[in-house]
């Protein structure tokens, strides 16, 4: 599985983490990550530590997943991003979207 | 057979005595004085010396004398032959290490119970020493195998002085070695690891799974991996290794690069506490998990905590070795002293807060590794990667893919694994996928499916998109993209042209689109990360330039 989502020990961080390629193919698990999310959720992280490549299917995907949940929850964060692709979200401003860290 | 030597300078005592011990089945060496007894000794194993007082170049007593300190760590026993009138000498023999008297005239009922008493104790004496010598032995060994073993452990400990600005540290072992363990290393993107583990009990038998452990912690750290992914491999590791009585209580933290942000797995430990520079607490962190080495991979509990922390903001955390200190009213230090020390002054040090536990301690004799970690949330730089040197052999590199394998293959994965194998460009593999990645799906999406963007503008329209796209694609009959690429070492530049059988469609008004919409990004994105895109006329046909320099 290239998705793995984990709830924090207290129930409020959601972490979806994603390995290897981040494209279209995961369109369907990751929606399905955030969709029946919890009312405790206030933060979700994106953790893309083992994420080796992304395109722009990706930004579309972390976009609607901002229009969909961003009124239930307070931060949406980008973590662990490799340089290559923290500069791809920065070319895209996605770094006025998102919290990248 | 007891090997009893008589010094005596008179020709008739010697006879006499020898006679007596020769029936009884003695060894007899003989020597005329002092001189020569110390000769036989040195190349005869003697059991008991029979010495005599008066005797010319050596006498009796500088003899005993010598014998005693020459022979002293088995007990060689020193009858005195005497007579009756040197009574007044008798002191004199024992001071010089006599054992025991035989007066003239022998009576050998005397003489031969005297023997073998004196015998029997040397016998004792001889056991005891082998005792002593095997033990020295073993003692030695012990000694050296525990030198090398501290010696592997030192070298087992990486990076502990590289972060002196992030991290302040004090272990106090209970015993030579540590069952208390701290590991510290930064993540490829940057991150900082750092993990304090107390394994059951002090001393060796603790401290051994502490190599394991840390080689594994570096290597999941060095592939960047999170908190519960460490913690999950040297709790399996641990589990498969050590004896099912002991285990590794651990906290394993992780500093973002920006040093706003922690995650933390906690199995075991006490609570740590998040303070600000003043030491007041912000948030105390309760151990959420059973320590490593217990439970199964099944069972394995992965929950982490994430926190935000800024640049004031500092971690504390110990073993339980601090709060379990006693003093001589068996009185323990305890987490609300421990909490006293944090805030005793602004910025407290590890070494400040030892200092208080052992002022409470007061003498009183330390009976568990103490640890300590205060951890300051600061940025961090990332570390200097070693970039791969450049592949000096040019290549092409072309497929042409018919129908059936654009359904069932996925050339852009497979292509930049190649390319990640020449030498150079595996640092280069994400950008390369991107690049890829969108020229190939452009030509299929639009050139070769014929979908249009536009309906991703639509409610819930992206998912729509994909859902017509696999459709079309499981539809698709009659197809054909070309992929070209150039490996130019002397400019250092890989040249892509994609191609499709497709009818070519308008390539402008995509790249007008805002980064708001839904489509579109990709043009932008390709046209920034290459260093020139072009179409040809039609519209199926790109062709990009990527500079790795």
């Amino acid at each position: 599985m290239n998705l793995t989502k984990s709830t924090s020990a207290d129930g409020t961080t959601l972490t979806i983490q994603i390995k290897g390629k981040f494209d279209f193919n995961l369109v369907q698990s990751f929606r399905q990550a955030y969709a029946q999310i919890n009312a405790n959720i206030v933060k979700v992280i994106v953790d893309l530590r083992e994420t080796e490549y992304m395109d722009s299917s990706a930004l579309g995907m972390l976009l609607n997943m901002k229009k969909t949940i961003e009124s239930q929850v307070g931060t949406i964060e980008i973590s662990n991003c490799q340089p290559q692709l923290r500069k791809i979200l920065q070319i895209s401003r996605f770094d006025k979207k998102f919290d990248i860290c | 057979m007891i090997h009893v030597l008589i010094v005596d300078d008179q020709a008739l005592n010697r006879i006499l005595l020898s006679k007596m011990l020769e029936e009884d089945g003695y060894k007899i060496s003989m020597a005329y004085n002092g001189l020569e007894a110390l000769k036989v000794l040195e190349t005869q194993d003697i059991d008991i010396i029979l010495l005599d007082v008066i005797m010319p170049v050596m006498d009796g007593f500088e003899a005993a004398q010598k014998i005693k300190q020459r022979f002293d760590e088995v007990y060689l026993p020193i009858i005195f032959i005497t007579s009756l009138d040197d009574q007044g000498s008798f002191e004199r023999c024992l001071e010089v290490g006599g054992d025991d008297f035989i007066q003239k005239p022998f009576e050998k009922v005397i003489l031969h119970a005297k023997i073998k008493a004196h015998s029997r104790t040397r016998q004792l004496s001889k056991k005891a020493n082998q005792q002593k010598e095997l033990l020295q032995y073993h003692h030695n060994q012990n000694e050296r195998e525990h030198e090398i073993i501290e010696h592997i452990f030192n070298n087992s400990l990486e990076n502990q002085d590289k972060f002196k600005d992030h991290l302040d540290f004090n272990l106090s072992p209970a015993s030579m070695f540590n069952g208390d363990m701290f590991l510290v290393a930064q993540s490829p993107i940057g991150n900082l690891y750092c993990m304090l583990g107390d394994f059951t009990g002090h001393g060796l038998a603790a401290a051994i799974g502490a190599l394991p452990a840390s080689r594994a912690f570096y290597r999941m750290v060095s592939k960047g991996m999170a908190v519960n992914d460490v913690a999950s491999e040297i709790n399996t590791l641990l589990y498969n290794l050590l004896p099912g009585h002991m285990f590794c209580a651990a906290t394993i933290i992780e500093l973002s690069s920006s040093g706003k942000s922690i995650s933390a797995w906690l199995g075991g430990l006490p609570d740590a506490y998040l303070i600000d520079q003043n030491g007041d607490v912000k948030q105390v962190l309760e151990s959420q998990h059973m320590a490593l080495g217990i439970l199964d991979e099944d069972e394995f509990e992965h929950e982490v905590i994430h926190f935000e922390t800024d640049h004031e903001t500092r971690l504390a955390f110990a073993t339980d070795g601090i709060i379990e200190t006693t003093n001589k009213n068996d009185v323990f230090f305890g987490e609300e002293r421990f909490l006293e020390t944090l805030k005793s002054k602004p910025m407290v040090s590890c070494e400040n807060i030892v200092g208080y536990v052992s002022e409470f301690a007061d003498g009183s004799e330390q009976q568990d590794d103490v640890s300590i970690v205060l951890l300051n949330c600061l940025p961090l730089a990332s570390q200097e990667q070693v970039r791969e040197t450049f592949s000096t052999l040019a290549f092409n590199l072309s497929l042409s893919l018919n129908a059936k394998q654009i359904k069932q293959t996925d050339p852009v994965y497979d292509l930049v694994n190649i390319l990640s194998g020449v030498g150079g460009l595996k640092d280069h593999r994400s950008n390369i996928f991107l690049l890829l990645s969108e020229a190939y799906n452009n030509s299929l999406d639009h050139g070769v499916l014929g979908l249009d963007s536009n309906i991703k503008l639509q409610e819930d329209g992206f998912f729509k998109y994909y859902e017509m796209r696999e459709k079309a694609l499981a539809a698709l009959s009659d197809a054909m993209i070309i992929i070209d690429m150039r490996y130019c070492p002397d400019t250092l530049s890989l040249y892509f042209i994609i191609c499709d059988s497709g009818r070519g469609f308008n390539r402008g008004e995509s790249a007008l689109s805002a980064t708001n919409s839904e489509f579109g990004r990709g043009l932008s994105l390709l046209k920034e990360i290459a260093e020139k895109v072009t179409y040809n006329a039609s519209g199926n046909q790109v062709e990009m330039c990527y500079k790795l320099s």
